[in-house]
């Protein structure tokens, strides 16, 4: 017996050691396998296959899908598929639904309500499957980022599937998409506290309760990459310049590890730090990243769009160009260190915050091909570069640009301009844009001009005076032109497609704080009004609200100079409206399709119905008004053949009930070609999938009666193709 | 009493009660038909109004504006803008839309007596005249009074 086995020693070895190396050799296919899929996981939940993985469609920021079921003959066919109110997420109904919901898998993923909540629905039938939301208490009450926000993340690596979103309380969650529970190895059970490493001063830590920051938009995941910005509170009046600072950070997907952050604003030793006169980098904040960053995955770049630093239209507390303030960053994705930055204003007075995703964009131009970035605008320009350089595609020029009087102002003697393509809204109110239906509503505008101190822009704020100057009058300034919802590409025909509000006129006031409220020289107000702070949309929303905060009591009306009644939807000073009507003409929203191989628009059309006033107006009786477009921030969706997207107004136009319309365009020629009744107006912007071969357009509606909902479109079974892919 | 004179006195009895009877509406079916008022029939009282005043500057002015122009987070609540959302809807749905959701840090505090004060003098800045009653809380009387942007004819 013991011969036979001394004598099979060598077999046995042999057979263990081939066993070893096969299961070795098994492995390491399979680590290759996984590392090919968690690669390519992103080309495989595309919008080229019909999904709709992240929140512009792609990392490009495009917002386009080559479905093509959904075309200008059959537009005017759909019917709601299915819809899902949120009035039951978070404590009560709420009715600014921001979001766009995501569809990978057969899975519709969204936030909604006033905690924020995550849910998943069935695509073909929003049939709910499951919910989860974040009891977050007073730190989500302080939040200044309320409500719903844009909606959410989703990551694979082919196996697992998570979603991943930012709460009002501003905390990374990682959750389990098929259950909606969170994920116990990322961060701390399924949480990173993003507070944690957000400083202002000097780098003293934010308290995690009242500190300052919060997000709307959603985070950006790239390979195993997570990426998250930051918002705090609007700069009108605030208390304090003493921020918490900006910056952008990355983590790992699937721990929550911190891989990297980038200041916005420049620490000592950093780049940028000299344009920060008198250290005053050390005393200022904000400059955050509030809307969508875009990658280039092959590349590795990461394209930063930055926003204002503190105290939006006073900079007497930070002299000098306040680098990163304004400017298109482009980052290193692997360790965050900046590539190249172009700042688009120089110490920033107009809270021309760049307000949405700079679109990754590979045009052509004179014959060259450029892997280029293009960046709508709240000033209504499109910002062309290079993004691997950072060199623009057509010449920005430093022009000289009126000094303001500020007292402790510091001012930019220059501004960039763009050469190409031209601006594609108002960038100022000349006498040519001021309304003009009868010579009395044009008598009655000039009159309320001349209260003002009028410029083309870059038009510096002023301190405002009873009798005159009451502020400087601007437009497009706090609310654009193209604000968050951004624009969409199409990347076959390298048109950028820019939604922009015509008529946001704003008057740039500047006033003394009442003594003890803020220890910054001025804030935005119009002399002889009551003090008013301002907040921002969505201010106070938050579910939780344990005991009410002792509102300021309104001082009795004293007497308001010029003081005529309602500003148009959309916010924005008040004071300059005539009759109740815009004081520029119209166009009041339009859609501009930019070519930017050309830097030429292509083509302009004004979008939505007339609005009621205009409509109704007895000074306007019997008159014929062409459709006149509507000012308000709505974004789109980009197709084969349409450009989709819904009226920020409700109106009550005949032969229909008081509501909205959802438009679809000829993309080629800019024709409206099919428009579906919506119950209100849209909030959020559209996005598009297609699911066992039909194809569905998901809105969010919600406003003035209107609560909340996400709408789906889709073809009629009858009037769907015969020929579709079944998925 | 003659026979004659008592029949005419019992037809004038059944005439003057089948008139009163067809004056008088039915009682109003659970689904509601059209409502019957609108905001141009006088329906809340002066000084119902001055209240309504005090408690907007108290809790409403911050964001909507001292003269209801609105603001940077807040729509206007008097004027076209305010009224093209909600022409054709009712006093009850505005009335709703307060209780649920404003203000929106404390959607709670206010009772619905607060709430139809506070509509009063919103309606009163919109220019929609002043009535003898008081515009009652009642979350259904409040749907039966639509809101109209402009005066009906007649």
């Amino acid at each position: 017996m013991s011969r036979i086995i001394y004598r099979s020693i060598p077999v046995l070895v042999l057979l263990v050691v081939t066993l070893v190396w096969m299961t070795l050799g098994v492995q390491s296919q399979s680590r290759t396998n996984n590392q090919a899929r968690i690669n390519n996981w992103m080309s495989v939940h595309s919008t080229k296959n019909g999904e709709w993985p992240t929140y512009n469609g792609d990392l490009a920021g495009t917002r386009y899908s080559p479905l093509d079921q959904i075309n200008g003959e059959n537009f005017n066919k759909l019917e709601v598929a299915w819809r899902f109110k949120t009035d039951n997420l978070g404590t009560r109904p709420e009715y600014k639904l921001e979001g766009t919901p995501l569809m990978v898998n057969g899975m519709l993923y969204a936030t909604g309500g006033t905690r924020r909540s995550v849910f998943a629905l069935r695509a073909d039938t929003g049939e709910l499957v499951w919910v989860h939301a974040e009891f977050e208490g007073q730190r989500a009450v302080n939040s200044p980022r309320q409500l719903s926000g844009r909606g959410l993340s989703y990551w694979t690596d082919g196996k697992e599937e998570r979603i991943l979103y930012v709460t009002t309380g501003y905390r990374l969650i990682a959750l389990d998409a098929k259950t909606g529970t969170r994920i116990p190895s990322f961060g701390k059970d399924g949480v990173v506290d993003l507070k944690v490493g957000v400083v202002y001063g000097t780098g003293q830590q934010i308290d995690l309760e009242t500190g300052d920051v919060g997000l709307h938009s959603t985070p950006i995941v790239v390979k195993d990459v997570v990426i998250v910005g930051m918002a705090m509170k609007e700069g009108m009046t605030v208390k304090t310049h003493n921020n918490t600072k900006g910056q952008v950070r990355a983590f790992d997907v699937r721990t929550g590890k911190l891989l990297w952050a980038f200041h916005t604003i420049p620490r000592p030793g950093e780049f940028g730090g000299e344009t920060w006169l008198d250290n005053s980098w050390a005393v200022n904040g904000n400059t955050g990243v509030w809307t969508q960053i875009t990658v280039d995955e092959e590349l590795g770049l990461v394209y930063l769009p930055v926003e204002t630093p503190t105290s939006d239209f006073y900079g007497g507390h930070r002299p000098g160009n306040n680098l990163f303030a304004e400017s298109l960053v482009c980052v290193d994705l692997k360790t965050g260190k900046r590539k190249w930055h172009y700042q688009v204003v120089h110490h920033p007075l107009w809270d021309y915050d760049l307000s949405s995703a700079p679109i990754l964009a590979d045009i052509n131009v004179n014959g060259k091909a450029i892997k280029a970035v293009a960046m709508p605008s709240k000033q209504a320009w499109v910002y062309v570069f290079d993004r691997v350089t950072g060199e623009p595609v057509w010449p920005i020029e430093e022009r000289p640009v009126p000094k303001g009087d500020v007292p402790g102002e510091w001012y930019s003697p220059t501004q960039p301009f763009p050469t190409n393509p031209p601006a594609y809204a108002r960038q100022a109110v000349t006498e040519d844009d001021l309304i003009d239906f009868t010579p009395e509503l044009r008598a009655q505008a000039l009159k309320i001009v001349s209260q003002y101190k009028n410029g083309p822009i870059f038009n510096p704020p002023v301190v405002s005076r009873i009798g005159g100057p009451l502020a400087a009058l601007t437009i497009g300034t706090l609310n654009g032109g193209t604000n968050w919802p951004g624009g969409g590409y199409d990347p076959e025909t390298h048109i950028i497609y820019a939604p922009a509000s015509n008529a946001s006129v704003a008057p740039i006031g500047l006033v003394e704080p009442p003594p003890g409220f803020s220890d910054i020289r001025y804030v935005m107000g119009i002399a002889g009004q009551p003090f008013r702070v301002r907040e921002g949309p969505g201010f106070g929303s938050a579910a939780d609200f344990p005991q009410p905060p002792r509102r300021r009591a309104a001082s009795e009306e004293t007497a308001a100079a010029g003081g005529a009644p309602a500003s148009p939807a959309g916010g924005g000073g008040g004071g300059t409206l005539v009759q109740g009507l815009p004081l520029v003409k119209p166009p009041y929203g339009t859609l501009t399709a930019i070519n930017l191989d050309k830097g030429d628009i292509v083509w302009q059309v004004p979008h939505g119905d007339t609005p009621d006033v205009v409509r109704n107006h007895p000074a306007l009786k019997g008159m014929n008004i062409p459709k006149t477009g509507q000012n308000g921030a709505v974004g789109l969706v980009v197709t084969k053949t349409l450009v989709i997207m819904g009226d920020p107004q409700v109106t009550g136009m005949p032969g229909r009930p008081r509501g909205a319309m959802l438009r679809a365009y000829d993309k080629a020629t800019g024709k409206e070609v099919g428009a579906v009744y919506l119950p209100a107006q849209q909030s959020g912007s559209p996005m598009t999938y297609m699911l066992k071969g039909r194809q569905y357009i998901v809105v969010a509606v919600s406003g003035g009666a209107y609560s909340g909902e996400y709408i789906a479109f889709a073809l009629p079974p009858e009037d769907v193709p015969a020929n579709n892919e079944r998925r | 009493m003659k026979l004659r004179i008592k029949i005419k006195i019992a037809v004038a009895a059944i005439i003057s009660l089948a008139s009163i009877g067809a004056l008088h509406s039915p009682p109003r079916a659970q689904e509601s038909t059209q409502p019957s008022r609108s905001v141009w029939d006088g329906v809340y009282t002066e000084k119902q109004a001055e209240r309504g005043k005090t408690l907007y500057s108290q809790g409403c002015a911050a964001c909507h504006g001292a003269e209801m122009t609105g603001g940077e987070e807040a729509p206007p609540l008097a004027g076209p803008a305010f009224l093209a959302n909600w022409d054709g809807l009712t006093v009850g749905d505005l009335s709703e839309r307060i209780r649920v959701s404003m203000p929106p840090n404390n959607p709670k505090s206010l009772n619905r007596q607060h709430i139809a004060d506070i509509l009063s003098h919103m309606l009163n800045v919109n220019g929609f005249p002043i009535g003898k009653t008081e515009l009652d809380p009642k979350t259904e009387l409040l749907k039966q009074i639509r809101i109209e942007a402009t005066r009906p004819k007649g």
